[in-house]
Protein backbone atom coordinates (compact mmCIF):
# COMPACT_ATOMS: atom_id res chain seq x y z
CA UNK A 1 0.00 0.00 0.00
CA UNK A 2 1.69 3.65 -0.89
CA UNK A 3 1.92 5.61 1.81
CA UNK A 4 0.83 8.92 0.12
CA UNK A 5 -1.33 8.18 -3.40
CA UNK A 6 -1.34 9.68 -6.46
CA UNK A 7 -4.01 12.46 -5.26
CA UNK A 8 -2.82 12.87 -1.94
CA UNK A 9 0.83 13.52 -3.11
CA UNK A 10 -0.30 15.88 -6.13
CA UNK A 11 -2.21 18.04 -2.93
CA UNK A 12 0.99 18.18 -1.03
CA UNK A 13 3.06 19.58 -3.81
CA UNK A 14 0.75 21.74 -5.36
CA UNK A 15 0.86 24.73 -2.79
CA UNK A 16 4.49 25.28 -3.28
CA UNK A 17 4.35 24.25 -6.98
CA UNK A 18 1.45 27.39 -6.74
CA UNK A 19 3.88 30.07 -4.93
CA UNK A 20 6.32 29.01 -7.12
CA UNK A 21 4.76 29.81 -10.58
CA UNK A 22 3.26 32.39 -9.42
CA UNK A 23 6.37 34.18 -8.15
CA UNK A 24 8.73 32.87 -10.71
CA UNK A 25 6.72 31.76 -13.35
CA UNK A 26 5.01 34.80 -13.57
CA UNK A 27 7.68 36.87 -14.09
CA UNK A 28 10.08 34.84 -16.12
CA UNK A 29 7.27 35.26 -18.85
CA UNK A 30 7.17 38.58 -18.36
CA UNK A 31 10.86 38.73 -18.82
CA UNK A 32 10.33 37.05 -22.21
CA UNK A 33 7.72 39.54 -23.14
CA UNK A 34 9.39 42.74 -22.64
CA UNK A 35 12.58 41.78 -23.72
CA UNK A 36 11.09 41.80 -27.37
CA UNK A 37 9.17 45.22 -26.74
CA UNK A 38 9.68 48.96 -26.71
CA UNK A 39 8.98 49.33 -22.95
CA UNK A 40 8.98 52.80 -20.61
CA UNK A 41 7.82 53.51 -17.10
CA UNK A 42 5.35 55.05 -18.64
CA UNK A 43 4.12 52.23 -20.68
CA UNK A 44 4.52 49.57 -18.49
CA UNK A 45 1.41 47.99 -19.04
CA UNK A 46 1.49 48.05 -22.53
CA UNK A 47 5.04 46.92 -23.78
CA UNK A 48 4.65 47.16 -27.89
CA UNK A 49 6.21 43.99 -29.34
CA UNK A 50 9.21 44.88 -31.46
CA UNK A 51 11.41 42.39 -31.85
CA UNK A 52 14.76 41.38 -30.92
CA UNK A 53 15.86 45.50 -30.81
CA UNK A 54 17.47 44.98 -27.52
CA UNK A 55 19.09 42.11 -27.34
CA UNK A 56 20.72 43.43 -30.31
CA UNK A 57 21.06 46.77 -28.08
CA UNK A 58 22.42 44.57 -25.13
CA UNK A 59 24.80 42.44 -27.24
CA UNK A 60 26.72 45.42 -28.59
CA UNK A 61 26.81 47.31 -25.78
CA UNK A 62 30.68 47.11 -24.90
CA UNK A 63 29.64 48.00 -20.72
CA UNK A 64 27.37 44.65 -21.11
CA UNK A 65 30.52 42.90 -21.79
CA UNK A 66 32.74 44.23 -19.85
CA UNK A 67 30.35 43.33 -16.80
CA UNK A 68 30.44 39.92 -18.32
CA UNK A 69 34.03 39.62 -18.28
CA UNK A 70 33.98 41.22 -14.93
CA UNK A 71 31.61 38.61 -13.58
CA UNK A 72 33.70 35.43 -15.43
CA UNK A 73 36.71 36.61 -13.95
CA UNK A 74 35.49 37.34 -10.58
CA UNK A 75 33.44 33.67 -10.66
CA UNK A 76 36.48 31.55 -12.23
CA UNK A 77 39.25 33.26 -9.66
CA UNK A 78 37.21 33.15 -6.23
CA UNK A 79 35.89 30.03 -6.58
CA UNK A 80 39.77 28.57 -7.71
CA UNK A 81 41.05 30.60 -4.94
CA UNK A 82 38.12 29.45 -2.07
CA UNK A 83 38.77 25.85 -2.98
CA UNK A 84 42.52 25.34 -3.25
CA UNK A 85 42.51 27.46 0.10
CA UNK A 86 39.67 25.91 1.66
CA UNK A 87 41.22 22.02 0.40
CA UNK A 88 44.55 23.04 2.39
CA UNK A 89 43.04 24.20 5.60
CA UNK A 90 40.48 21.21 5.51
CA UNK A 91 43.46 18.26 5.51
CA UNK A 92 46.26 20.23 7.04
CA UNK A 93 43.87 21.72 10.21
CA UNK A 94 41.92 18.11 10.41
CA UNK A 95 44.22 16.85 13.19
CA UNK A 96 43.80 20.29 14.84
CA UNK A 97 40.08 20.44 14.77
CA UNK A 98 38.96 16.61 14.92
CA UNK A 99 39.59 17.07 18.75
CA UNK A 100 38.27 20.42 19.14
CA UNK A 101 35.39 21.17 17.36
CA UNK A 102 34.69 24.34 19.14
CA UNK A 103 37.79 25.89 16.97
CA UNK A 104 35.12 25.01 13.70
CA UNK A 105 33.17 28.34 15.39
CA UNK A 106 35.25 31.18 14.45
CA UNK A 107 35.93 29.79 10.90
CA UNK A 108 32.74 29.61 10.17
CA UNK A 109 31.41 33.01 11.77
CA UNK A 110 32.39 34.54 8.16
CA UNK A 111 29.56 32.57 6.61
CA UNK A 112 26.87 33.93 9.51
CA UNK A 113 27.70 37.57 8.15
CA UNK A 114 26.02 39.38 5.27
CA UNK A 115 28.05 39.87 2.90
CA UNK A 116 26.70 43.44 2.33
CA UNK A 117 27.61 44.49 6.33
CA UNK A 118 30.97 42.85 5.25
CA UNK A 119 31.49 45.39 2.50
CA UNK A 120 30.52 48.01 4.44
CA UNK A 121 33.14 47.00 7.38
CA UNK A 122 35.47 47.33 4.33
CA UNK A 123 34.76 50.64 3.64
CA UNK A 124 35.96 51.63 7.18
CA UNK A 125 38.92 48.99 7.33
CA UNK A 126 40.25 50.47 3.83
CA UNK A 127 39.64 53.75 4.68
CA UNK A 128 42.63 56.30 4.19
CA UNK A 129 42.06 57.98 7.77
CA UNK A 130 39.64 55.60 9.99
CA UNK A 131 40.71 52.45 8.55
CA UNK A 132 43.53 50.26 10.32
CA UNK A 133 44.70 48.72 6.98
CA UNK A 134 46.09 52.14 5.48
CA UNK A 135 46.99 53.42 8.64
CA UNK A 136 49.74 50.64 9.45
CA UNK A 137 51.06 50.23 5.83
CA UNK A 138 51.53 53.90 6.50
CA UNK A 139 53.34 53.49 9.90
CA UNK A 140 55.24 50.29 8.72
CA UNK A 141 56.06 50.86 5.09
CA UNK A 142 55.51 54.74 4.47
CA UNK A 143 53.27 54.15 1.63
CA UNK A 144 49.20 52.93 1.37
CA UNK A 145 47.95 51.84 -2.18
CA UNK A 146 44.66 52.97 -3.04
CA UNK A 147 42.54 50.02 -2.51
CA UNK A 148 39.76 50.56 -4.21
CA UNK A 149 41.04 52.40 -7.31
CA UNK A 150 40.56 51.77 -10.80
CA UNK A 151 43.56 49.54 -10.79
CA UNK A 152 43.19 47.85 -7.43
CA UNK A 153 39.55 47.38 -7.19
CA UNK A 154 38.91 44.35 -8.70
CA UNK A 155 42.20 42.55 -6.43
CA UNK A 156 40.53 44.11 -3.70
CA UNK A 157 37.03 42.74 -4.31
CA UNK A 158 38.83 39.07 -4.70
CA UNK A 159 40.39 39.11 -1.51
CA UNK A 160 37.39 40.54 0.22
CA UNK A 161 35.33 37.84 -1.57
CA UNK A 162 37.53 34.81 -0.84
CA UNK A 163 38.02 35.39 3.02
CA UNK A 164 34.42 35.44 3.10
CA UNK A 165 33.66 32.39 1.52
CA UNK A 166 36.67 29.93 1.76
CA UNK A 167 35.27 28.68 4.87
CA UNK A 168 32.29 27.43 2.99
CA UNK A 169 34.48 25.30 0.69
CA UNK A 170 36.95 24.70 3.72
CA UNK A 171 33.50 23.20 5.79
CA UNK A 172 32.35 20.77 2.59
CA UNK A 173 35.95 18.96 2.35
CA UNK A 174 36.74 19.32 5.51
CA UNK A 175 33.32 17.07 6.40
CA UNK A 176 34.50 14.79 2.90
CA UNK A 177 37.99 14.32 4.25
CA UNK A 178 36.50 13.22 7.61
CA UNK A 179 33.72 10.78 5.77
CA UNK A 180 36.68 8.84 4.39
CA UNK A 181 36.90 5.78 5.43
CA UNK A 182 39.88 4.83 8.49
CA UNK A 183 40.66 1.44 6.43
CA UNK A 184 41.23 3.31 3.31
CA UNK A 185 43.77 5.26 5.11
CA UNK A 186 45.28 2.12 6.86
CA UNK A 187 45.78 0.32 3.66
CA UNK A 188 47.74 3.07 2.25
CA UNK A 189 50.21 3.78 4.63
CA UNK A 190 50.45 -0.02 5.32
CA UNK A 191 51.43 -0.23 1.41
CA UNK A 192 54.05 2.18 2.18
CA UNK A 193 52.12 5.50 1.07
CA UNK A 194 54.07 8.57 2.33
CA UNK A 195 51.29 11.60 3.68
CA UNK A 196 52.07 13.72 0.97
CA UNK A 197 51.55 10.43 -1.88
CA UNK A 198 48.26 8.99 0.15
CA UNK A 199 47.22 12.75 -0.34
CA UNK A 200 47.25 13.54 -3.87
CA UNK A 201 46.75 9.60 -5.14
CA UNK A 202 43.87 8.49 -3.04
CA UNK A 203 42.46 11.05 -0.83
CA UNK A 204 41.79 13.75 -3.44
CA UNK A 205 40.04 11.76 -6.27
CA UNK A 206 37.91 10.47 -3.01
CA UNK A 207 36.87 13.89 -2.38
CA UNK A 208 36.66 14.63 -6.12
CA UNK A 209 32.60 14.80 -6.48
CA UNK A 210 32.95 17.62 -3.06
CA UNK A 211 35.76 19.49 -4.97
CA UNK A 212 33.58 19.68 -8.02
CA UNK A 213 30.46 20.98 -6.42
CA UNK A 214 32.17 23.39 -4.42
CA UNK A 215 33.68 24.84 -7.12
CA UNK A 216 30.53 25.15 -9.02
CA UNK A 217 28.49 26.99 -6.00
CA UNK A 218 31.43 28.95 -5.74
CA UNK A 219 31.78 29.79 -9.33
CA UNK A 220 27.94 30.80 -9.94
CA UNK A 221 27.94 32.86 -6.56
CA UNK A 222 31.03 34.57 -7.71
CA UNK A 223 29.76 35.19 -11.11
CA UNK A 224 26.28 36.76 -9.95
CA UNK A 225 27.99 39.17 -7.03
CA UNK A 226 26.38 41.90 -5.94
CA UNK A 227 25.92 42.56 -2.16
CA UNK A 228 29.58 43.12 -0.87
CA UNK A 229 30.47 45.07 -4.29
CA UNK A 230 27.89 46.79 -4.27
CA UNK A 231 28.19 47.98 -0.74
CA UNK A 232 32.17 48.21 -1.45
CA UNK A 233 32.87 50.20 -4.71
CA UNK A 234 28.97 50.27 -6.69
CA UNK A 235 30.30 50.19 -9.99
CA UNK A 236 33.37 51.64 -8.87
CA UNK A 237 35.44 53.87 -10.95
CA UNK A 238 34.76 54.14 -14.48
CA UNK A 239 32.27 51.01 -14.18
CA UNK A 240 35.64 49.22 -13.63
CA UNK A 241 33.66 46.86 -11.03
CA UNK A 242 30.37 46.11 -13.05
CA UNK A 243 29.37 43.35 -12.50
CA UNK A 244 26.23 41.23 -14.15
CA UNK A 245 23.85 41.83 -11.40
CA UNK A 246 24.78 45.59 -10.87
CA UNK A 247 24.73 46.24 -15.08
CA UNK A 248 21.28 44.74 -15.32
CA UNK A 249 20.03 47.06 -11.66
CA UNK A 250 21.87 49.85 -12.73
CA UNK A 251 20.50 49.50 -16.49
CA UNK A 252 16.88 49.30 -14.65
CA UNK A 253 16.70 51.41 -11.69
CA UNK A 254 18.94 54.15 -12.68
CA UNK A 255 19.08 54.05 -16.52
CA UNK A 256 15.33 53.29 -16.97
CA UNK A 257 16.14 50.95 -19.63
CA UNK A 258 13.79 48.34 -19.04
CA UNK A 259 14.09 46.70 -22.56
CA UNK A 260 17.50 46.11 -22.26
CA UNK A 261 17.72 45.32 -18.42
CA UNK A 262 15.45 42.87 -19.37
CA UNK A 263 17.27 41.51 -22.21
CA UNK A 264 20.38 41.31 -20.21
CA UNK A 265 17.98 39.51 -17.15
CA UNK A 266 17.50 36.41 -20.25
CA UNK A 267 21.09 36.52 -21.26
CA UNK A 268 21.84 35.60 -17.85
CA UNK A 269 19.14 32.87 -17.15
CA UNK A 270 20.12 31.38 -20.43
CA UNK A 271 24.15 31.19 -19.35
CA UNK A 272 23.24 30.19 -15.72
CA UNK A 273 21.02 27.43 -17.46
CA UNK A 274 23.92 26.46 -19.52
CA UNK A 275 26.26 26.03 -16.32
CA UNK A 276 23.67 24.12 -14.54
CA UNK A 277 23.35 21.81 -17.23
CA UNK A 278 27.07 21.43 -17.77
CA UNK A 279 27.11 20.65 -13.69
CA UNK A 280 24.46 18.43 -13.59
CA UNK A 281 26.02 16.14 -16.63
CA UNK A 282 29.46 16.18 -14.69
CA UNK A 283 27.73 14.72 -11.16
CA UNK A 284 25.62 12.92 -12.89
CA UNK A 285 28.37 11.29 -14.66
CA UNK A 286 30.37 10.65 -11.65
CA UNK A 287 27.77 9.18 -9.91
CA UNK A 288 27.12 6.25 -12.58
CA UNK B 1 56.22 20.97 16.25
CA UNK B 2 54.05 19.95 12.83
CA UNK B 3 51.00 20.82 15.71
CA UNK B 4 52.36 24.48 16.79
CA UNK B 5 52.23 24.92 12.84
CA UNK B 6 48.69 23.81 12.77
CA UNK B 7 47.82 26.25 15.34
CA UNK B 8 49.62 29.23 13.83
CA UNK B 9 47.55 28.50 10.41
CA UNK B 10 44.40 28.51 12.29
CA UNK B 11 44.65 31.78 14.19
CA UNK B 12 45.78 33.22 11.16
CA UNK B 13 43.18 31.91 8.86
CA UNK B 14 40.82 33.06 11.80
CA UNK B 15 42.14 36.37 12.31
CA UNK B 16 42.13 37.30 8.04
CA UNK B 17 38.51 35.44 7.74
CA UNK B 18 37.31 37.55 10.79
CA UNK B 19 39.42 40.25 10.30
CA UNK B 20 36.22 42.59 9.00
CA UNK B 21 34.37 41.74 12.01
CA UNK B 22 37.11 42.21 14.52
CA UNK B 23 38.19 45.66 13.02
CA UNK B 24 34.22 47.23 13.47
CA UNK B 25 33.98 45.72 16.65
CA UNK B 26 36.85 46.88 17.70
CA UNK B 27 36.33 50.60 16.10
CA UNK B 28 32.43 50.61 17.48
CA UNK B 29 33.88 51.26 21.07
CA UNK B 30 36.21 53.95 19.87
CA UNK B 31 35.07 57.88 20.40
CA UNK B 32 35.09 60.19 17.62
CA UNK B 33 37.77 62.16 18.79
CA UNK B 34 39.75 58.44 19.74
CA UNK B 35 39.12 57.25 15.99
CA UNK B 36 40.67 60.46 14.68
CA UNK B 37 44.21 59.79 15.67
CA UNK B 38 43.94 56.10 16.50
CA UNK B 39 42.71 54.14 13.44
CA UNK B 40 45.02 51.18 15.17
CA UNK B 41 43.60 47.81 17.24
CA UNK B 42 43.84 49.00 20.73
CA UNK B 43 41.59 51.18 22.13
CA UNK B 44 42.84 54.12 24.76
CA UNK B 45 39.51 54.86 26.23
CA UNK B 46 36.44 52.06 25.72
CA UNK B 47 33.52 53.89 25.51
CA UNK B 48 29.61 53.29 24.56
CA UNK B 49 28.68 56.49 23.81
CA UNK B 50 28.20 54.90 20.28
CA UNK B 51 25.98 52.61 20.89
CA UNK B 52 23.89 54.87 23.77
CA UNK B 53 23.75 57.35 20.20
CA UNK B 54 22.38 54.44 17.90
CA UNK B 55 19.61 53.16 20.33
CA UNK B 56 18.94 56.62 21.69
CA UNK B 57 18.67 59.08 18.62
CA UNK B 58 16.43 57.48 16.71
CA UNK B 59 15.13 60.34 14.88
CA UNK B 60 16.83 60.27 11.66
CA UNK B 61 17.90 56.65 11.30
CA UNK B 62 15.68 54.42 13.37
CA UNK B 63 17.48 51.21 14.00
CA UNK B 64 14.98 49.46 16.20
CA UNK B 65 13.04 49.55 12.87
CA UNK B 66 15.54 47.92 10.93
CA UNK B 67 15.77 45.15 13.19
CA UNK B 68 11.95 44.97 13.17
CA UNK B 69 11.59 44.59 9.85
CA UNK B 70 14.02 42.20 9.33
CA UNK B 71 12.79 40.00 12.10
CA UNK B 72 8.99 39.77 10.15
CA UNK B 73 10.44 40.03 7.11
CA UNK B 74 12.64 36.72 8.46
CA UNK B 75 9.91 34.98 9.97
CA UNK B 76 7.74 34.81 7.26
CA UNK B 77 10.49 33.97 4.41
CA UNK B 78 11.43 31.41 6.85
CA UNK B 79 7.98 29.76 8.16
CA UNK B 80 6.35 30.32 4.71
CA UNK B 81 9.30 28.59 3.13
CA UNK B 82 9.32 25.85 5.75
CA UNK B 83 5.00 25.49 5.56
CA UNK B 84 5.20 24.99 2.00
CA UNK B 85 7.98 23.09 1.91
CA UNK B 86 7.70 20.32 4.31
CA UNK B 87 4.27 19.03 2.83
CA UNK B 88 5.81 18.53 -0.33
CA UNK B 89 9.14 17.16 0.95
CA UNK B 90 6.95 14.26 2.29
CA UNK B 91 4.67 13.90 -0.65
CA UNK B 92 7.87 13.32 -2.44
CA UNK B 93 9.71 11.34 0.22
CA UNK B 94 7.02 8.77 0.56
CA UNK B 95 5.63 8.80 -3.12
CA UNK B 96 7.20 9.05 -6.96
CA UNK B 97 5.18 12.72 -7.48
CA UNK B 98 7.58 15.15 -8.04
CA UNK B 99 10.89 13.55 -7.53
CA UNK B 100 11.68 13.04 -11.12
CA UNK B 101 11.25 16.72 -12.21
CA UNK B 102 10.17 18.87 -9.36
CA UNK B 103 13.11 18.06 -7.18
CA UNK B 104 15.43 18.89 -9.80
CA UNK B 105 13.81 21.92 -11.25
CA UNK B 106 13.76 23.31 -7.55
CA UNK B 107 16.95 22.67 -6.18
CA UNK B 108 18.68 24.25 -9.13
CA UNK B 109 16.40 27.04 -8.62
CA UNK B 110 19.30 27.81 -6.23
CA UNK B 111 21.71 28.29 -8.72
CA UNK B 112 19.80 30.82 -10.96
CA UNK B 113 20.62 34.31 -10.24
CA UNK B 114 17.48 35.69 -8.78
CA UNK B 115 18.27 39.09 -9.98
CA UNK B 116 16.85 37.86 -13.63
CA UNK B 117 13.43 37.87 -11.95
CA UNK B 118 13.81 40.75 -10.12
CA UNK B 119 12.50 43.65 -12.77
CA UNK B 120 9.04 41.66 -13.21
CA UNK B 121 8.76 41.42 -9.99
CA UNK B 122 9.11 44.94 -9.13
CA UNK B 123 6.41 45.98 -11.58
CA UNK B 124 4.34 42.93 -10.22
CA UNK B 125 4.64 44.29 -6.70
CA UNK B 126 3.86 47.75 -7.84
CA UNK B 127 0.35 46.55 -8.91
CA UNK B 128 0.08 44.38 -5.92
CA UNK B 129 1.22 47.22 -3.54
CA UNK B 130 3.84 45.29 -2.27
CA UNK B 131 6.54 47.61 -2.67
CA UNK B 132 8.23 48.78 0.87
CA UNK B 133 6.23 46.31 2.65
CA UNK B 134 7.16 43.45 5.22
CA UNK B 135 5.18 40.98 3.89
CA UNK B 136 6.35 41.99 0.13
CA UNK B 137 9.75 41.23 1.82
CA UNK B 138 8.77 38.02 3.53
CA UNK B 139 6.93 36.31 0.01
CA UNK B 140 11.08 37.06 -1.68
CA UNK B 141 12.23 35.04 1.18
CA UNK B 142 10.54 32.57 0.68
CA UNK B 143 11.81 32.00 -2.81
CA UNK B 144 15.08 32.15 -1.51
CA UNK B 145 14.86 30.04 1.27
CA UNK B 146 12.47 27.27 -0.26
CA UNK B 147 15.36 24.98 -2.32
CA UNK B 148 17.31 24.41 0.78
CA UNK B 149 14.24 23.50 3.17
CA UNK B 150 12.92 20.93 0.42
CA UNK B 151 16.04 19.21 0.07
CA UNK B 152 17.03 19.21 4.00
CA UNK B 153 13.56 18.05 4.80
CA UNK B 154 13.58 15.24 1.93
CA UNK B 155 16.59 14.08 2.82
CA UNK B 156 15.30 14.04 6.51
CA UNK B 157 12.54 12.49 6.06
CA UNK B 158 13.59 9.86 3.30
CA UNK B 159 15.87 9.01 6.39
CA UNK B 160 12.79 7.97 8.59
CA UNK B 161 11.89 4.10 7.98
CA UNK B 162 8.56 4.25 6.13
CA UNK B 163 7.20 1.25 8.56
CA UNK B 164 6.65 4.30 10.71
CA UNK B 165 4.10 5.35 8.50
CA UNK B 166 2.69 2.11 8.09
CA UNK B 167 2.07 0.96 11.14
CA UNK B 168 0.36 4.39 11.65
CA UNK B 169 -1.46 3.57 8.38
CA UNK B 170 -3.27 0.36 9.66
CA UNK B 171 -4.12 2.30 13.04
CA UNK B 172 -6.36 4.08 10.41
CA UNK B 173 -4.36 7.51 10.28
CA UNK B 174 -4.86 9.20 6.95
CA UNK B 175 -1.99 10.45 5.25
CA UNK B 176 -2.26 14.14 6.46
CA UNK B 177 -2.37 12.70 9.96
CA UNK B 178 1.15 10.66 9.80
CA UNK B 179 2.83 13.58 8.19
CA UNK B 180 1.92 15.97 10.85
CA UNK B 181 1.84 13.85 14.00
CA UNK B 182 4.28 11.01 13.59
CA UNK B 183 6.75 12.80 10.67
CA UNK B 184 6.93 15.92 12.29
CA UNK B 185 8.05 15.50 15.84
CA UNK B 186 10.73 12.61 14.13
CA UNK B 187 12.02 14.99 11.93
CA UNK B 188 11.88 18.06 14.55
CA UNK B 189 15.51 18.81 14.49
CA UNK B 190 15.85 18.46 10.84
CA UNK B 191 12.82 21.30 11.03
CA UNK B 192 14.89 23.46 13.40
CA UNK B 193 18.22 23.17 11.23
CA UNK B 194 16.25 24.62 8.19
CA UNK B 195 14.59 27.40 10.29
CA UNK B 196 17.88 29.01 11.74
CA UNK B 197 19.33 28.55 8.66
CA UNK B 198 16.83 29.91 6.34
CA UNK B 199 16.16 32.91 9.03
CA UNK B 200 19.84 33.57 8.79
CA UNK B 201 19.60 33.60 4.75
CA UNK B 202 17.08 35.78 5.26
CA UNK B 203 17.87 38.73 7.39
CA UNK B 204 21.40 38.33 5.61
CA UNK B 205 19.84 39.38 1.84
CA UNK B 206 20.61 42.67 0.68
CA UNK B 207 19.51 42.90 -2.42
CA UNK B 208 15.87 42.30 -2.92
CA UNK B 209 15.86 44.62 0.42
CA UNK B 210 17.73 47.27 -1.74
CA UNK B 211 15.22 47.21 -4.22
CA UNK B 212 11.69 46.50 -3.08
CA UNK B 213 11.70 48.89 0.03
CA UNK B 214 12.61 52.67 0.13
CA UNK B 215 11.31 53.54 4.00
CA UNK B 216 9.26 51.53 5.82
CA UNK B 217 9.96 48.46 5.26
CA UNK B 218 14.02 48.59 5.43
CA UNK B 219 15.68 45.53 6.08
CA UNK B 220 18.73 46.00 8.34
CA UNK B 221 21.80 45.66 5.50
CA UNK B 222 20.40 48.30 3.73
CA UNK B 223 19.71 49.86 6.66
CA UNK B 224 23.42 49.82 7.55
CA UNK B 225 24.30 51.68 4.42
CA UNK B 226 22.60 54.56 5.33
CA UNK B 227 24.71 55.46 8.25
CA UNK B 228 27.70 55.26 5.00
CA UNK B 229 25.81 57.33 2.99
CA UNK B 230 28.01 60.60 4.24
CA UNK B 231 26.45 63.60 4.76
CA UNK B 232 27.91 67.33 6.35
CA UNK B 233 30.87 66.18 8.08
CA UNK B 234 30.96 62.38 6.45
CA UNK B 235 30.83 59.07 7.96
CA UNK B 236 30.73 58.85 11.81
CA UNK B 237 32.81 55.84 11.84
CA UNK B 238 32.19 54.57 15.24
CA UNK B 239 28.41 54.92 15.08
CA UNK B 240 28.39 53.01 11.52
CA UNK B 241 30.93 50.19 13.30
CA UNK B 242 28.15 50.04 15.97
CA UNK B 243 25.33 49.98 14.00
CA UNK B 244 26.56 47.27 12.28
CA UNK B 245 27.77 45.00 15.26
CA UNK B 246 24.18 45.31 16.24
CA UNK B 247 22.92 44.52 13.00
CA UNK B 248 25.26 41.76 12.72
CA UNK B 249 24.62 40.26 15.64
CA UNK B 250 21.17 38.23 15.66
CA UNK B 251 22.32 36.02 12.96
CA UNK B 252 26.07 35.34 13.98
CA UNK B 253 24.82 34.50 17.53
CA UNK B 254 22.01 32.06 15.82
CA UNK B 255 25.12 30.63 13.46
CA UNK B 256 27.12 30.30 16.72
CA UNK B 257 24.90 28.83 18.71
CA UNK B 258 23.74 26.01 16.10
CA UNK B 259 27.15 26.22 14.53
CA UNK B 260 27.19 21.82 14.51
CA UNK B 261 23.55 21.31 12.77
CA UNK B 262 24.65 24.32 10.10
CA UNK B 263 27.57 22.62 8.95
CA UNK B 264 26.23 19.24 8.95
CA UNK B 265 22.68 20.58 6.77
CA UNK B 266 25.01 23.14 4.63
CA UNK B 267 26.80 19.78 3.28
CA UNK B 268 23.93 17.85 2.78
CA UNK B 269 22.25 20.68 1.14
CA UNK B 270 25.16 21.52 -1.40
CA UNK B 271 26.38 17.36 -1.81
CA UNK B 272 22.88 15.72 -2.05
CA UNK B 273 21.46 18.63 -3.66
Amino acid sequence: MAIVNRAEGRAYLTPLVGFLLFFLGFPAAVNLVYSISTVSFETLRSPSLSGFGNYAAVLADHEFWGAVSFSMRFGVLTALAECLIGLFLAVFLTPLLAKRSYLMAPLMLPLMVAPAMIGLMYRLVLHEFAGPVPYYLFEWFGDSPAFLDVDNAFRTLLVVEILQWTPFAFLLFYMAYAAIPLEVREAASLDGASALKALWWIEVPLMLPTLVIAFFIRFIDGFRVFDNVYALTGSGAGGSTTSLSIYIYQAFFKGGAIGKAVAASVVLFLASLAVLYGLNWITGRGRR
Amino acid sequence: MLNLLRWFVFSIAALAMNFPVIVTMITSFKSARELSFNPGFWIGEPTLENYTRVLGETDRFNIYSYLFNSTVASLIGTGLAIALAFPAAYAIARSEAGKRTLLPLIINLRAVPLIIFAIPLYMMYQWLGLLDTQLGLGLILTIVNTPLALVILVNAISDVPSELDEAAKMDGASSWQVMLMIIRPVVRPALVTTFIFGFITAWNEFLFGLMLTTSRAVPMTVGASFFFAASGGGVQWGTASAVMVLGALPPALLGLLMYRQISASLTTGAVKG
